[in-house]
């Protein structure tokens, strides 16, 4: 998800977001085949070649990538002499069970998906992180476990064509699948992460009372809007084309996407926070990671600093996970980040925990579903 | 044999070829099938038995048979007429033809899928042009369906249907059209009793080879497809990359390259050999 694009760039670029559910097709299809390739030369590939001084940090690839240099590069240069190499190969579970099998592990730090670092850490493949080095209590949005910590968030909003609902803008889920008070296409992101939650908040259900999530319950919902469902998008710039050209009049959409089309359009798109779904996105560390564990706890820590938090949101969007760094962004910036009070207040927080556990049959059910 | 020096020498030049088939094609190839047949339990064909009770995977495969079964059969007809064209046109024809063909052929399948993207949708080219011209009132769901995955593979694989057939036309002597002609047969009579029965290896070949390359469509239906898992292969990616389901991916892939192993062995076995590489080439 790193689906955040810099807010200051216009965005039209394909290859800012997770190949796992955002990157283009061929972007994906050229990933896939790496890491297969990776996987085969493994075996002759010594892992001291990757093992200079330096920390590598994976993250999708595209913006994400300059934000991350942005954001990291100088904070870890004060700290250590090594430099920090970023990397946008995409940490997807599939790239990090190739590297860690074949012994040819590569990245020290990694910015994935959450419930990935439950699975990953259950099946042994990432390493425990270490809170003697890291601080918990510096994170007061997302999930905290012994593989993975949040590293920042983003939000799941409606975006909607102002020009036609202005008056009265959609404020829920409900809204968003009331299709005659607000007729028109919506579209969905692709993949089920945030849609369960939506479609179960949409049919009514409190959001303290979301999780376990009621799958079945949740997948009617979705069924019941699918006439209404044009498409389901892939990447952030395929998002904002589908409200930008007007294809949809609402859309399920990242909080970092809305507000640049909201921008493009001089506010002809329009979005709210109100029962935005916030996610978190992680860090975790593969196991026998080049640089070391303890560099790639260290290098954890630093993120968490308040100054780093807020610069990354400042470069990228991406919401702060330590609450310290809200404080510290300027007015404007504090009415776009998904975890400033009065944004995260009216927000839902998505658990992970959930998706680790079901993600798999979930999603042959979800993917029948949309597929059929 | 093998004691004259020579003849080692003779060996061991031609020795990389089979070594780079063996490490870079067969051993990768058996890694994918040793996936496909271990299971948590050790190695057993559950995957295999998951793809046959499955419904959504056996919806997913049927799916993609149907598709490529359309698509195959539209884009060899569409080639065959551009074929004949191409090899009985006049001059200029052949070339703007020509262009026609190739220039889509060089371009990547993913601009190519978003350039019909921009056509097709809702308030694209077509649409814009149909209700312009009064043809339509509401716009036609050309795209992001299958519809649209079907538009775009057929304009990805006419090319590699148009060259077999193209090359087999090629050989057909022209006198022996002359003489039907001069005969009193009919364009169809002789379109019939000549050139269909001197392509069909050429049209076999090019069924064949659209078919087994339409299997493995991932970019096309994913951009085309209105991000819906229309096709196996984006199954396959979300198998292997989403859940790190290995062995369901292998099995699956497996599958599909059984498939087109049986049609290879199947076009082997009618048109020869020899005939294939030469129409092929």
């Amino acid at each position: 998800m790193t689906n955040r694009i810099s807010t200051t760039k216009k965005g039209n670029e394909m290859t800012v977001m997770k190949p796992d559910r955002n990157l283009p097709a061929m972007t994906r299809r050229q990933f896939g085949l790496s890491a297969i390739a990776a996987a085969a030369a493994g075996a002759f590939m010594p892992r001291s070649v990757f093992a200079a001084d330096q920390l590598v940090v994976a993250n999708w690839g595209g913006d994400a990538v300059t934000a991350f240099e942005q954001a990291f590069a100088e904070p870890w240069g004060k700290l250590n002499s090594g430099k920090l190499v970023v990397d946008g190969g995409g940490p997807s579970e599939g790239a990090i069970k190739t590297q860690v099998d074949s012994g040819a592990v590569r990245w020290d730090v990694c910015d994935g998906e959450m419930y990935s670092s439950y699975r990953l850490g259950k099946e042994d493949l990432v390493e425990k992180l270490d809170f003697n080095v890291i601080d918990k209590n510096l994170v007061g949005f997302g999930d905290v476990h012994d593989f993975g910590i949040a590293n920042y968030v983003y939000s799941y909003v409606i975006a909607f064509d102002a020009a036609k609902f202005g008056g009265d803008p959609p404020k829920s889920w409900a809204d968003f699948w009331d299709v005659k008070k607000y007729p028109g296409k919506r579209a969905l992101y692709k993949w089920m992460s945030a849609n369960l939650e939506i479609a179960l908040l949409a049919d009514g259900v409190k959001p303290e009372e979301l999780y376990p999530l009621d799958l079945d319950r949740a997948l009617a919902k979705i069924a019941e809007l699918k006439p209404h469902i044009l498409t389901h998008w892939e990447t952030g710039a395929e998002s904002q084309q589908l409200l930008r050209d007007g294809e949809i009049v609402m859309g399920q959409v990242w909080n970092t996407r809305a507000e640049l089309v909201k921008k493009q359009t001089s506010g002809q798109i329009d979005y709210t926070f109100d029962q935005a779904v916030v996610s978190p996105s992680v860090w975790f560390v593969p196991k026998g990671n080049p640089a070391g564990r303890d560099a790639a706890m260290r290098f954890i820590r630093m993120t968490q600093e308040p100054e780093v938090q807020a610069k990354l949101m400042e470069v990228y969007g991406m919401g702060p996970v330590n609450p310290a760094a809200n404080a510290l962004l300027s007015p404007e910036l504090q009415k776009i980040s998904p975890t400033a009070p009065e944004n995260i207040e009216r927000s839902v927080s998505m658990q992970n925990q959930w998706y680790a556990e079901n993600y798999g049959q979930a999603l042959d059910k979800y993917t029948a579903l949309i597929s059929g | 044999m093998l004691k004259h020096p020579a003849n080692w020498l003779g060996l061991s030049l031609a020795l990389p070829l089979p070594t780079l088939l063996v490490l870079a094609y067969l051993l990768p190839l058996a890694g994918v099938l040793a996936w496909s047949v271990s299971t948590p339990a050790g190695i057993g064909f559950g995957h295999y038995r998951q793809i046959a009770t499955d419904p959504l995977i056996l919806s997913i495969l049927w799916r993609t048979l149907r598709i490529c079964t359309v698509v195959t059969l539209v884009s060899v007809v569409i080639a065959y007429f551009l074929a004949y064209h191409l090899r009985f046109g006049s001059l200029l024809k052949k070339r703007i033809l020509l262009i026609g063909v190739l220039i889509p052929f060089w371009l990547s399948a993913l601009i190519r899928a978003f350039a019909w993207l921009m056509i097709l949708r809702g308030n694209g080219l077509a649409n814009t042009f149909l209700q312009s011209v009064g043809a339509i009132s509401e716009p036609l769901a050309l795209a992001r369906n299958e519809l649209g995955v079907m538009i775009g593979m057929v304009h990805f694989l006419v090319p590699y249907a148009v060259l077999p057939i193209l090359s087999s036309l090629q050989h057909i002597d022209d006198r022996l059209l002359q003489a039907s002609r001069s005969l009193g047969a009919s364009f169809w009579r002789s379109f019939k009793d000549i050139l269909l029965p001197l392509s069909s290896s050429g049209l076999l070949a090019a069924t064949v080879i659209v078919f087994v390359f339409s299997l493995g469509f991932f970019v096309t239906p994913s951009v085309l497809g209105g991000g819906r898992v229309v096709m196996v292969a984006e199954y396959i990616y979300l198998q292997m990359f989403q859940l790190s389901n290995w062995g369901l991916g292998a099995a699956l892939s497996a599958i599909l390259m059984l498939i087109v192993v049986a049609l290879m062995l199947l076009l082997i076995r009618i048109v020869g050999i020899r005939r294939l590489m030469d129409t092929a080439s």
